[in-house]
C-alpha cells in the first residue's frame, strides 16, 4: 500500500495538519521523504515551491483547500441522501483513493493513498485515538484550538504517523 | 444504544481502559485548587465559582477528546434526552466511577439535573464558616465547566450550574443543564 498524504481539518474547517510522501510508488520501499508540515499555509506554500520534483502543480495548501471543499459537499450530501446515520468514508478515482473519517468532535481525517488499498477507517479512528488524543490532546501545554496548526506539529505526533503509515501495508 | 448497554459501556471502559490513580490525591489536589483561589480572590466565592468554571471548561473541550476516543461512540445521539444518559452513564463512570441519577425533566425536554449520591472531589470537605460560603460558595463547580465545554465540541450549547450542595447543608447536591442550543456545523470561508 502506498499513501501518499494525510490531512487533518478541525471543526472550524481548517486544515491543521498536512503531511505528504513521496508521490510515486518506488517510495513505498524507500526511506520516508522529508515532512512538509503545516506550520502555516505560506511555509507549506514556499517549501512545496521548493521541490519541483513532487510532480504536483498545486501547493499543499491549496491541495487542502480542495480536498476540504471536496469532502465537505461529499459528506453533506451523503447526509442529505441518506439521513444522519450514514456516513461518507471513501471515494476512488483511476489514480488514488481518499479516505474519511470524522469524529463526533468534527475532527476530520484524510488519507490518499493508491487504489488497491483497503478500507483505512479503522487505521484513521486508530490515529485519532492512539496519536492525536495522545500526543495532540493530552498535551497540557499545546493549545486546545490549533491555528495554524500549531500543537499539531509536534515531534511524538509526527513520528507517530510515520511509523503508522509504515505498518498499515 | 440502550440506557443498560450505556451502563455496560461505562462499566467497560473503567474497568479496562482507564488508568486509575489514587481517590485521595485527586480530592486533595481539587481542593488545594479551591483552597488556593479562595485565598488568591480574598474570599471572593463568585469570583471563585466563575475561575472554577473556567478551568472546568478548558478541562472540557480536551476531556470530550478522551471521552470519545476511549467509549469509541461513533453515532450522535438522537435527543438531549440520550445526551443526559451518556453523561451521566459512560461520561461519569468512566472518569469518576460515579453515576448521578438524572431528574427532573423540564416538559421540553431541553433541561434536566444531576443528582450527585456521592461527589469525589467533596470529601473530607468543610465549608469555612465565614458566614459568607456556605451561600456563595459552590465547591464543584468545575464539573459545571467541564459539562459545558464538553458538549461545545459536540455541538451543544448548553448551561450548567448547581442548584444545591450537601456541603451548604442542603439535601442533595444537584446540577442543573439546561440546553440552549445545537450548534450548527461550521462553513468553510469562501475565498473564491
Amino acid at each position: 500500500m502506498v499513501v501518499y498524504s494525510f490531512f487533518i481539518f478541525d471543526r472550524h474547517c481548517e486544515c491543521i495538519y498536512i503531511r505528504q510522501w513521496l508521490n510515486n510508488v518506488s517510495s513505498a520501499t524507500q526511506p520516508l521523504s522529508r515532512p512538509v508540515t503545516a506550520s502555516s499555509a505560506a511555509t507549506v506554500a514556499t517549501s512545496v515551491a521548493e521541490k519541483p520534483s513532487s510532480g504536483n502543480r498545486l501547493s499543499m495548501a491549496e491541495q487542502a483547500k480542495l480536498v476540504f471543499g471536496v469532502i465537505f459537499s461529499l459528506r453533506n450530501m451523503v447526509k442529505k441522501l441518506c439521513g444522519p446515520e450514514d456516513s461518507f468514508l471513501c471515494y476512488r478515482t483511476g489514480h488514488y483513493k481518499l479516505h474519511y473519517y470524522e469524529t463526533l468532535s468534527s475532527l476530520r481525517f484524510v488519507m490518499l493513498t493508491d487504489i488497491r488499498t483497503e478500507s483505512l477507517k479503522s487505521s484513521l479512528h486508530q490515529i485519532y485515538v492512539n496519536l492525536y488524543v495522545e500526543y495532540v490532546v493530552k498535551n497540557p501545554l499545546s493549545p486546545v484550538e490549533h491555528a495554524g496548526g500549531e500543537g499539531v506539529n509536534n515531534e511524538l505526533f509526527e513520528l507517530g504517523i510515520d511509523s503508522f503509515v509504515r505498518t498499515i501495508d | 444504544m440502550s440506557s443498560t448497554s450505556r451502563a455496560r459501556l461505562g462499566e467497560e471502559v473503567w474497568k479496562l481502559r482507564t488508568d486509575k490513580i489514587n481517590a485521595e490525591l485527586v480530592t486533595l489536589t481539587y481542593g488545594s485548587v479551591v483552597a488556593q483561589l479562595c485565598k488568591d480572590l480574598d474570599g471572593d466565592y463568585v469570583e471563585v465559582n466563575k475561575q472554577l468554571d473556567k478551568m472546568g471548561y478548558n478541562i472540557g473541550l480536551r476531556l470530550i477528546e478522551d471521552f470519545l476516543a476511549k467509549s469509541n461512540m461513533q453515532q450522535k445521539c438522537a435527543n438531549f434526552r440520550d445526551t443526559a444518559d451518556v453523561i451521566s452513564k459512560v461520561g461519569f463512570k468512566m472518569f469518576l466511577n460515579i453515576t448521578p441519577t438524572i431528574a427532573n425533566w423540564s416538559s421540553d425536554n431541553k433541561q434536566f439535573s444531576l443528582l450527585f449520591d456521592e461527589n469525589p472531589l467533596a470529601d473530607f470537605v468543610e465549608l469555612p464558616d465565614d458566614g459568607k460560603a456556605q451561600s456563595e460558595l459552590w465547591y464543584s463547580n468545575m464539573l459545571c465547566g467541564v459539562i459545558r465545554g464538553a458538549l461545545e465540541m459536540v455541538q451543544m450549547s448548553v448551561d450548567a450550574h448547581f442548584v444545591s450542595d450537601v456541603l451548604r447543608g442542603n439535601d442533595t447536591t444537584e446540577m442543573r443543564i439546561n440546553l440552549i442550543r445545537y450548534i450548527e456545523d461550521e462553513m468553510p470561508q469562501d475565498d473564491e
